[in-house]
């Protein structure tokens, strides 16, 4: 019997079973058979469970009938131990519906984080450009809640059903008038009920939206407290947090207004439903129709069948919820990597020269070659080139919520826009990727070379690297396949040594999430060390050493050379402690190579060169040197 | 490595753990080259030495919590029963480990919940009434009901035995219109009972919540600057959520829940002693397990809880770091993680289940085994003469309806218990004391003076060892030297953020710590990366420092800037929103509006941390003119990492462990041949 975790193989072994994405019904449909045997054994498990509650009143009817009306002890006692029997079963089947309920609603949320952890893997930085971080994360998270609520509340209804058309049955089979009754009544019921849940399920959702905001806020007041605290600012946004949570709770009251408005109404049609069950009951009986057990038995199932007429309701309520939460996960999980397997994939010779069409630079095996830029952008978009990395441009991420007053027909259509934009974006970046990728190393386009292997034998450690929880040790190896004396290495040549000290433990102190607590000069050091220890055929480095002090950075631009002797080195960088140390250096004017040399030599020879790395250009601004020049 | 991977992507394979961490030390590190040396300092090397595979990688999940592929029933229920008492003491131990302040912001006791939520209940006494009454009235029309139909069943029992067949219709037909009335009555009043409770539950929430928000944005300084937001995320989305919840929902529902228990019962009383015996015999006992339960399960769902918090977080650090992660070729790394953090979130929640089904087994029986018991006395009385079959009715509907609100009753207070579980922690931030006190003295001036400056982050690990420094109005002072050399402490001293270990950072002869903080703000800022727009207008994010400045003051200091241009171009000029979610601005926007603060702030002395400055390279061109409005006639301390900003300043402090080790003007200390000297060669060369 599936158990939780679920064990999840998609998107990251080939050939594994995927989701079924093709619509957020289908997905859902896909998230129960993921319980396998495991949902037929919870509703197996709660037929019994409801099984004192359907045949108890009917064992009561006969006890009274056969045994204390008719004043036969043995038959009474018969009964009691039966209705005993019964009940002490359904009792313990409790403990049994708990559990397998649990584990269905863990199976759904659990799987839901898995799949998108897998798929977030399987995307890589092609994710991240597309959809923003924080819908990504709701999918894991209150999305996936929804389904394990969805898996608990189908059983619930599935099982209901039956102990309904049950006791539908046993009173049918008693009394024709009665049956018909409680046949009718439960289907009119519900459709009288349901026009209430409309307008309360919209002040839900827009309670819901307005908290999701509220949660924003907060979230906002906890990203900027540094600012907030270190300028001020305490009352504006106090204030604007309070103010948006009375408008929480203003929506929160009407939808609690319509909830109130459907339970009352379902007590007034329960109420109405026992009330002529009752009045045809004791018509019956008076008129000897009905026995005075069946009557009870019957007054018994009348407040029974309110619970599975209510559980109808909820699940009505839940499957809609569960649809729009489908359609968030169907929006993240339907994405697909743009990357096509080259027909015959071809060798990566990295001890070739690399060539990028784009901006003509040819980088030499073997050396550290440095690429200069008077705009930085444009450098580090020959990183992305070289390392094989769609570009990142601004404003393409597309966020799936849709604003609070959008509504109906709107919505759907700015829905359906969203939908065709993410549509749109998923095809450039696949016509991207299959184009000619215009790197070529030793004359073969990196689009003919497995993307893996260009992974494997390139490394490009961009501007906004990741620092991940966990020991030192595993941050600079977290393949655990370094050895001391490299680990050592390439905390030296980083000029690391503080980081390490920083750390209680060395290389088992622990680094927070994001390293968090470490200074923004450290943690570039840190990614330097990481970037050095894997020990790449090509590494290409975007400025490593912006944040740090040129005391340090001249320590480490002593170290580099040496430490990458003999492998092919790209360093995107403007600052003259590092460029003196390059065995060769690329000018990029207007994104194209335009000279290329040693650096001592660019500095006599081209003008362009000097104003960018002497006097700083814009790589480098200084700041007070205009005021000095105001001030003389 | 391979091998490794492979079964770590099978996912949670227990032997896939710890695998690839251990197979790659013992391939390794002893493989000693003995002519090796290693690059770093001597106490480095041997710490390096010490640490680098001293950590046996413990399994996120030991096996003992595993359950026994094959054994008996007896065996299995004995493993099953110490598994639970591991997870129970896992779960103490990560209570204990919470509620440990140096993993975070503080935890509040339970006590102090209940003295909140009481104190919060007592400013809405009114509501509290009605909710309380008109339940009441709600629960006694709808107990009524049962009582009417037992009273039917004997009248038609009598009549039909005396044979007045028409007197049992006119009973039938009176009833059927009282019980009516008295379902409309209760429909009426549910209707009531639901609305004050909403209404209740929404305003003890909003007020909390914002309660909560209002002691955050009053945490001392030194906190906020020192501590990581990781924790303080958490408390705000998962703990509010869970706090919303429950007092939204599982807190009135109780109260009701509560009212309708005790008025069943009464109901059950008065109809027949007797055939009340079961349900509030067996009730009591059930009330012993409910005890044990609400003792232990706290600590569980705060186990739970902290356990989806860190699921959130590993997926967080994937998701955003999708690219290092594609880079590194850490897919299978990051997978483990991911899928150890979901078993250890199982064990929680399987430590949860068990408590719960240990409360069920003793609930299911001690609610549905009264009707058995009813049955069997009523028999018993019925033939004694004791009970009419409308009281055994009535007994059996009402045994019935006590299950209904008891189990909610339970169901909600183990809500109730997660609520108050993670309102402790939210009201823990309220427990965080003031760093600082205001003193009465103003200062006389401008002049920011540092003297015999130490400060350590820990205790006996000074960072700075007695650094005097005195700035004069409107210089210009950069300090430089290598990381860690303490410049970053010293600049936060110097702007307040921080209390010296020793001595003083005095502005006009008063003690920057001893200043208001709206007063400190205005006298010194720090500068940092931090260009953090926040999700409001463009309006509320100028008018941080002065709240309740003009309009026109807001627009001067966007003009400053050069920022008042782009701004009147926004759909709605000040009252665009700006922030995650509204319109986005690009990066040197933000910063103008970075910028646009501090001008309005209007600090005479300005502290830059350049090492994670404003000044973002890509962006840098555009806002040379508008850092320059900030900078003009205020004096500026500058944290130099570019060797530039230490050529342009009026004087250089050249940093090294702690202690100034070079002071002058640049031509000085190029003169002086030091430290300074030997890098701006290096620079220019």
């Amino acid at each position: 019997m599936r158990d939780f975790p679920p064990p999840i193989r998609a998107y990251t072994d080939r050939g594994a079973e995927t989701p079924d994405t093709r619509s957020p019904r289908a997905f859902l449909w896909w998230m129960v058979r993921q319980n396998g045997g495991l949902f037929w054994a919870g509703l197996l498990v709660a037929l019994i469970w409801m099984v004192p509650q359907t045949v108890g009143p009917w064992i009561v009817g006969r006890a009274i009938d056969t045994g204390i009306v008719a004043g036969d002890p043995a038959a009474t006692m018969q009964w009691v131990l039966v209705l005993a029997a019964v009940t002490v079963f359904g009792a313990c089947s409790g403990i049994l519906f708990h559990t397998v309920i649990v584990r269905e609603w863990l199976i759904a949320l659990y799987g839901t984080t898995k799949l998108v952890t897998r798929k977030a893997l399987q995307l890589g930085h092609v994710l991240t450009r597309r959809t923003p971080t924080g819908e990504v994360l709701s999918v894991s998270g209150s999305d996936g809640d929804q389904f394990g609520a969805l898996m608990e509340v189908s059983t619930r209804a599935i099982s209901q059903l039956a102990a309904y058309l049950v006791v539908a049955a046993i009173v049918l089979s008693t009394s024709v008038r009665m049956g018909v009754l409680v046949l009718v009544s439960a289907p009119l019921l519900v459709v009288l009920g349901t026009p209430l849940l409309r307008p309360m399920q919209r002040w839900q959702g827009v309670e819901r939206s307005r908290n999701s905001e509220l949660t924003s806020m907060a979230t906002d007041i906890v990203g900027g407290l540094r600012i907030l605290r270190g300028i001020g600012g305490e009352a504006t946004f106090g204030g604007n947090y309070a103010g948006q949570s009375q408008r929480v709770r203003q929506s929160g009251v009407s939808a609690g207004r319509w909830l109130a408005a459907v339970e009352s109404v379902g007590v007034l049609l329960s109420g109405g439903f026992v009330v002529a069950l009752m009045w045809l009951g004791t018509r019956e009986v008076a008129q000897g129709r009905l026995t005075v057990g069946q009557l009870v038995s019957f007054l018994g199932y009348g407040l029974f069948l309110v619970q599975p007429m209510r559980t109808f309701v909820e699940f009505a309520q839940k499957w809609t919820r569960s649809v729009v939460s489908a359609r968030k996960a169907v929006a993240v999980l339907s994405q697909r990597p743009p990357w096509v397997h080259p027909d015959e994939p071809a060798d990566l010779d990295t001890s070739a020269e690399i060539v990028d069409g784009e901006s003509g630079a040819t980088i030499r095996p073997g050396i550290l070659t440095m690429v200069v830029s008077a705009v930085p952008d444009d450098s580090a978009a020959l990183a992305d080139r070289l390392g094989r990395y769609l570009p990142s441009d601004e404003g393409a991420l597309v966020s799936d919520e849709i604003p609070e007053e959008l509504k109906g027909r709107a919505a759907k259509r700015e829905r359906s826009a969203r939908a065709e934009a993410r549509e749109a974006q998923a095809h450039r970046d696949e016509e991207r990727a299959r184009q000619p990728w215009g790197v070529t190393v030793g004359g073969v386009d990196l689009s003919r070379v497995e993307l893996d292997e260009v992974r494997r034998r390139v490394l490009v450690s961009d501007t906004s690297p990741q620092v991940f929880a966990g020991t030192l040790r595993s941050a600079v190896d977290p393949l655990g396949r370094l050895t001391r004396e490299q680990a050592e290495r390439a905390l030296h040549t980083a000029a690391a040594d503080d980081v390490f000290d920083a750390l209680p433990g060395g290389w088992q102190g622990e680094l927070e999430e994001r390293g968090r607590g470490l200074s923004g000069g450290q943690r570039q050091r840190l990614v330097l060390m990481r970037a050095l220890a894997a020990d790449p055929d090509v590494l290409v480095l975007v400025e490593p050493t912006s944040a740090v002090d040129a005391h340090t950075e001249a320590r480490i631009a002593s170290r580099l050379g040496e430490h990458r002797a003999g492998r092919t080195t790209v360093v995107m960088t403007a600052s003259p402690l590092l460029l003196h140390h390059a065995d060769e250096v690329i000018l990029l004017e207007g994104g194209v190579a335009t000279a290329q040399g040693r650096h001592a030599d660019l500095l006599a020879e081209s003008p362009a060169y000097r104003s960018v790395v002497v006097r700083g250009g814009d790589a480098d601004p200084s700041v007070l040197s205009h005021l000095a020049e105001e001030s003389r | 490595m391979s091998r490794a991977d492979s079964t770590v992507a099978t996912t949670g394979a227990p032997d896939a753990a710890g695998a690839p961490g251990v197979t790659g030390i013992a391939d390794t590190t002893d493989v000693a080259d003995a002519t090796w040396v290693s690059p770093l300092p001597d106490v480095l090397a041997a710490e390096s030495a010490r640490t680098w595979d001293s950590a046996v990688h413990a399994p996120a999940v030991p096996d003992e919590l595993r359950p026994p592929q094959s054994a008996s029933v007896g065996e299995r229920l004995s493993a099953l029963h110490r598994r639970h008492l591991l997870r129970e003491r896992r779960a103490q131990e990560f209570v204990a480990d919470t509620m440990n302040a140096r993993t975070g912001l503080p935890i509040a006791d339970n006590a102090r919940v209940v003295r909140f939520i009481g104190g919060l209940l007592s400013q809405e006494r009114l509501l509290v009434v009605s909710v309380v009454l008109a339940n009441a009235l709600a629960a006694t029309a709808g107990l009524l009901v049962p009582r009417l139909l037992g009273e039917l069943v004997d009248s038609t029992v009598a009549d039909v035995e005396a044979g007045r067949v028409d007197a049992a219709l006119a009973g039938a037909n009176s009833a059927a219109l009282v019980v009516a009335g008295l379902v409309v009555v209760q429909s009426a009043f549910t209707f009531a009972a639901k609305m004050s409770s909403t209404v209740l539950g929404q305003s003890v929430l909003a007020t909390a919540r914002e309660y909560i928000v209002h002691a955050i944005l009053r945490l001392p300084l030194s906190r906020v600057e020192s501590a990581s937001s990781g924790d303080l995320v958490t408390r705000v989305t998962r703990d509010v959520g869970t706090m919303s919840e429950s007092v939204r929902w599982a807190l009135p529902e109780a109260i009701i829940a509560s009212i309708t228990v005790v008025l069943t019962l009464v109901a059950m009383v008065s109809n027949s002693p007797l055939l009340s015996l079961p349900s509030i015999v067996l009730m009591s006992l059930a009330l012993f397990q409910v005890r044990r339960y609400l003792g232990r399960a706290p600590k569980g769902y705060l186990t739970e809880g902290g356990t989806y918090s860190r699921i959130n977080t590993t997926l967080t650090e994937t998701v955003e770091g999708a690219r290092t992660v594609e880079a590194l070729g850490l897919t299978h790394h990051r997978l483990r993680r991911g899928d150890e953090d979901i078993e250890v979130s199982g064990q929680a929640e399987r430590y949860t289940m068990t408590l719960r089904n240990l409360l069920f087994a003793v609930m299911d029986i001690a609610f549905s085994l009264p009707r058995v018991l009813v049955l069997l006395l009523g028999a018993i009385g019925y033939a004694q003469g004791w009970a009419t079959l409308g009281q055994i009715t009535t007994a059996i509907l009402y045994t019935e309806a006590l299950w209904g609100p008891f189990d909610m009753l339970v169901h909600t207070v183990d809500r109730v218990q997660v609520g108050i579980a993670s309102t402790t922690r939210l009201l823990g931030i309220a427990t965080v004391p003031p760093d600082r006190e205001a003193g009465a003295d103003r200062p006389t001036g401008p002049e920011l003076v540092g003297t015999d400056l130490r400060y350590a982050y820990r205790a006996g690990h000074d960072v700075l060892h007695g650094i005097d420094l005195d700035l004069s109005t409107g210089e210009r002072l950069a300090i430089v030297g290598p990381s860690g050399s303490g410049k970053s402490t010293l600049g936060r001293l110097l702007s307040g953020i921080h209390g010296p270990r020793t001595g003083s950072v005095t502005v006009g002869g008063v003690e920057l710590t001893s200043l208001p903080l709206d007063q400190l703000r205005t006298e010194v800022a720090l500068v940092t990366q931090e260009h953090h727009v926040f999700i409001g207008s463009v309006r509320d994010n100028v008018v941080l420092a002065r709240e309740g400045s003009t309009d026109d003051e807001v627009r001067e200091a966007l003009r400053a800037v050069d920022a008042l241009d782009w701004v009147e171009r926004l759909p709605e000029g000040l009252d665009t929103k700006l922030g995650s979610g509204h319109q986005a601005l690009t990066p040197g926007r933000a910063q103008q509006i970075a910028l646009a603060r501090l001008i309005l702030a209007d600090p005479h002395t300005i502290v830059l941390d350049e090492a994670t400055s404003l000044i973002d390279p890509r962006t840098a061109r555009h806002l040379e003119g508008s850092m320059n409005a900030l900078l003009t006639g205020r004096t500026v301390v500058a944290i130099a990492h570019r060797l530039h900003t230490a050529h342009d300043a009026d004087r250089i402090a050249v940093v090294i462990d702690g202690r100034v080790a070079e002071l002058g003007s640049h031509d000085e200390l190029v003169e002086q041949e030091g430290e300074y000297a030997a890098l701006w060669r290096a620079w220019t060369s």
